[in-house]
């Protein structure tokens, strides 16, 4: 890789730290080498032109060296410099004038269009010698701070000089014009310059990759870059590294073009990177970050020699099916492909030949993700008893009907209950029923006294905080599908009486129930994980009305995920490391029909949403929810859409 | 009352940063503990995904199963293995990252008077030790998010994770011990979906 620009590297001289003035560049030479430097303390750009030119102003016009500085010695530059600022600083009078706040700021155009514009600079150190010569007979005018800026060229000067040098508005300098204003404008600031220095550059890139886009083919032709007119005039391919530059820059730009992810995955399929002297990917790495889902590229006619210059690529596009090689001394090699195999997995097509069918590149392609664990029915171990699913049965219909009963049933003053939320974003139902007693650790920390707070103790205390919930519906449990249960006996539990240890059984459920929050009027679905740990009952009089007590009881909530509890997802091979796989799933028990479940309350709920939300009568909307949509509220919205070309106007609320 | 909750924080902590480093857990279950396994206790129950799962060590098998890739180790068709230099900031596309992300815990206790195996100077409960609680029994529920993979369209799932959780009697009886398993697992129930 050469680099960028050959003076700057090339001098040879020895270099050393410039004292305090130094600007610009930081190094510079040694006035002993005899090359001469320019005020950025570079090696002059262009000797030929300034050679034999010891004096002054010799040269013409627009070749001179600025003031004294780059001939002289830098020592006697800065001493005059600081002469001059000092006469500056201190006025006609002796008295000392802030002049430095007295700067006029000149706009001055002409530049552009005169013969030092093809300068390296764009001949604005050629321009600022011309007006610091030229301005005053009598004294010397020193330029402060400026800068090119497209057509125009700002300085600022002193107050007390700005006359000398407007004086100059109209002259001719290097074949053109001098157009001198003064302008009361801020100057641009070197960032304004260079990001609107950027935004021109990138505007050529722009054109550029448009210029190279197929969208017929949803291709980025990035072929013999080498050869492109707009590139090279940017000067693109002065050097190798200013050649990577710009490929990174082509291909970002044309990544940005697309609002979303999808959009450039659906509009840049394909990449020709053919003819560009490639000898590693590496050197266009940066294709693999800005378009990882690519399809289809080009290489051909590179450099590419051995499968170890496309290492660095290997894994990267895992949706690559067809890939070009030809034209590369890599076609050669024995073997390659096996490489390219690996690495690429949905590789289809190499230089026109197929190597793999679309059913083996997808398998290959989802080889190298890894796994979810198979999904296993429910497995319930409850000691032969049917606790479980007893349980179960009674529970969840209770308590979508009748709290209070269900806590003076299974819950005593021991008996411990606490949910916990993760209210994830994009929900389909607020939180804000929940989240003010959520006990999440992970939230709380551990010594919160909301942990405290957020643990409801004893049975009484439990049934009226659930009477604050919002009303719910849990599936049936004749539909396995809805439900996942998994639950066994464990030991060392405290036996009520004092004596010894008790079998406790754990039951883990997880399933989804619906919800409609009377406070909010929101209805939705909701999945839940909910643990209960029961244990035997405490000896009372009158007896229990269960042997076994719920201990410990923990609701977990999170967002409704339509694919929970899939049963189907088991694989038909027996696995081979099966202790007990317990007879799956609660055993089918008839129950109500599910209207019969829900209670009064929860039904006009219901018919107060779907009226809310759909604008229909009472009326409609409980024919609506009484019909096949069985009081589901998902499916009565959905019937509703579809039906409502139909309804007839009286269907609807009269609207104020 | 609630240091209970506290009790569990190093353990989550623990679990899950073990768990994506790929490491083994199975030291944190009882089987694998001298003094349950002196005084008899059963083998801790593991059920995943609704299938028993025999021993810790077995369950450690399966999440390195689920890391693992279908895809064979990469190297070149020449025999030299091929110098892969990742770019700083990505991920090895070879590593398929199986990661469990935590967004929810709680946690009862289910027996504040635990006594299987215990020292005899803890049930004696002058123990100071006892005092802060240690002889208890607890469950714990945690929930999140468990990605498989690093690519964009990378598999996510909801996980659920019930453990019961017993002391363990070496290093609650070492006083100060800054061992993260204070606490051990008799019953481990998972759910991914």
């Amino acid at each position: 890789m050469a680099p960028a620009t050959g003076p700057r590297g090339g001098g040879g001289g020895i270099a050393h730290k410039s004292g305090p003035r130094g600007r610009g560049g930081g190094i510079t030479k040694r006035r002993s080498d005899a090359i001469r430097t320019d005020r950025d303390g570079d090696v002059a750009m262009e000797p030929a032109a300034r050679s034999g030119s010891g004096a002054q102003g010799a040269g013409g016009g627009t070749r001179g060296t600025r003031g004294t500085r780059g001939l002289s010695s830098r020592h006697v530059s800065t001493t005059r410099r600081i002469a001059q600022n000092l006469r500056n600083y201190a006025g006609e009078n002796g008295a000392v004038s802030k002049s430095q706040f007295h700067k006029t700021t000149l706009k001055i155009r002409g530049l552009a269009s005169s013969k030092a514009a093809s300068n390296s600079d764009g001949g604005l150190r050629a321009l600022l010698e011309f007006l610091e010569r030229k301005s005053s007979k009598e004294k010397r005018i020193t330029i402060g701070k400026s800068i090119l800026d497209g057509d125009y060229v700002w300085i600022s000067v002193n107050k007390n000089d700005a006359s000398d040098v407007l004086h100059l508005n109209g002259y001719s300098y290097a074949g053109a014009p001098l157009e001198i204003t003064e302008t009361s404008e801020r100057m641009p600031n070197k960032d304004e310059k260079i990001s609107r220095d950027a935004e021109e550059t990138k505007n050529k890139l722009i054109a550029v990759v448009a210029r190279r886009y197929n969208a017929e083919q949803k291709l980025l032709d990035l072929s013999a870059l080498g050869a492109d007119v707009i590139l090279s005039s940017m000067g693109t391919f002065n050097s190798a590294n200013l050649a990577e530059k710009a490929f990174k820059a082509l291909v970002h730009i044309a990544s940005l073009q697309y609002k979303t992810a999808d959009e450039k995955r659906e509009a840049l399929q394909a990449v020709s990177l053919a003819r560009n002297d490639i000898n590693d990917v590496d050197q266009v790495f940066q294709l693999a970050y800005s378009l990882p889902d690519l399809r289809r590229l080009d290489l051909s006619d590179n450099n590419l020699a051995t499968t170890s210059k496309i290492a660095k690529w290997q894994h990267r596009f895992r949706y690559l099916e067809e890939l070009h090689l030809t034209g590369n001394p890599i076609v050669t090699q024995e073997n390659y492909l096996a490489d390219l195999l690996q690495w690429f997995p949905s590789l289809q097509n190499l230089n026109g030949q197929q190597v793999r069918t679309p059913e083996q590149a997808a398998m290959s392609l989802k080889a190298l993700d890894p796994t979810p664990l198979p999904q296993y029915p429910s497995n319930l171990r409850d000691g032969d008893n049917n606790v479980t699913a007893l349980f179960v049965q009674a529970f969840f219909p209770m308590f979508d009907t009748d709290r209070a009963r269900l806590a003076a049933e299974f819950y005593d003053e021991e008996s411990w209950f606490s949910i916990a939320v993760i209210p994830n974003s994009g929900r389909p139902l607020p939180w804000k029923a929940y989240l003010k007693f959520s006990r999440n650790v992970q939230r709380l920390g551990g010594r919160s006294p909301g942990l405290v707070q957020r643990l409801f103790t004893g049975g009484n205390v439990i049934k009226d905080m659930w009477k604050v919930l919002p009303a719910t519906r849990h599936p049936s449990m004749d539909q396995p599908g809805q439900w996942l249960i998994d639950c066994h006996t464990f030991p060392h539990l405290a036996d009520p009486s004092g004596q010894g240890f008790a079998t406790g059984l754990i039951i883990n459920v997880n399933g989804r129930f619906e919800e409609s929050d009377a406070s909010t009027n929101m209805f939705g679905t909701r999945t839940f994980s909910r643990t209960f740990v029961l244990g035997p009952s405490k000896p009372s009089n009158p007896p229990p009305v269960h042997p076994y007590r719920v201990l410990s009881d923990q609701l977990t909530l999170h967002d409704w995920k339509p694919e929970v509890a899939i049963v189907s997802q088991a694989p038909a091979v027996a696995q081979p490391h099966v202790v007990v796989q317990a007879p799956p799933v609660v055993a089918p028990v008839p129950m109500a029909p599910v209207a019969g479940v829900l209670d009064d309350m929860t039904r006009n709920q219901l018919i107060q949403g779907l009226s809310n939300r759909t604008g229909m009568t009472a009326e409609y909307s409980e024919l609506c929810l009484s019909g096949a949509a069985n009081w589901n509220f998902d499916h009565a919205l959905a019937s509703f859409e579809e039906q409502k070309a139909n309804l007839p106007p009286i269907a609807f609320r009269a609207t104020a | 009352m609630n240091r209970h909750a506290a009790k569990t924080i190093s353990f989550v902590d623990w679990y899950y940063q073990t768990v994506n480093d790929g490491k083994p857990v199975a030291i944190a279950y009882v089987n694998n503990n001298a003094t349950y396994k002196t005084a008899a206790h059963p083998p801790a129950d593991i059920c995943v995904n609704g299938l028993v799962v025999a021993t810790p060590e077995e369950w450690d098998k399966q999440l390195e199963q689920q890391r693992a890739t279908a895809a064979p180790a990469t190297t070149t068709s020449s025999g030299a293995a091929a110098v892969v230099t990742n770019k700083p900031g990505t991920a090895s596309a070879l590593t398929a990252t199986v990661r469990y992300e935590v967004e929810c815990y709680d946690v009862h206790v289910i027996n504040r008077d635990y006594q299987f195996a215990a020292p005899a100077a803890l049930l004696a409960g002058a123990n100071k030790d006892d005092a802060a609680g240690a002889r208890i029994m607890m469950m714990l529920t945690v929930s999140g998010t468990v990605t498989f993979g690093s690519d964009r369209s990378a598999v996510k799932q909801h996980f659920n994770d019930v453990f019961i959780l017993v002391p363990n009697w070496d290093a609650i009886a070492r006083h100060g011990s800054r061992s993260t398993r204070r606490y051990i697992i008799s019953s481990h129930t998972y759910r991914a979906y």
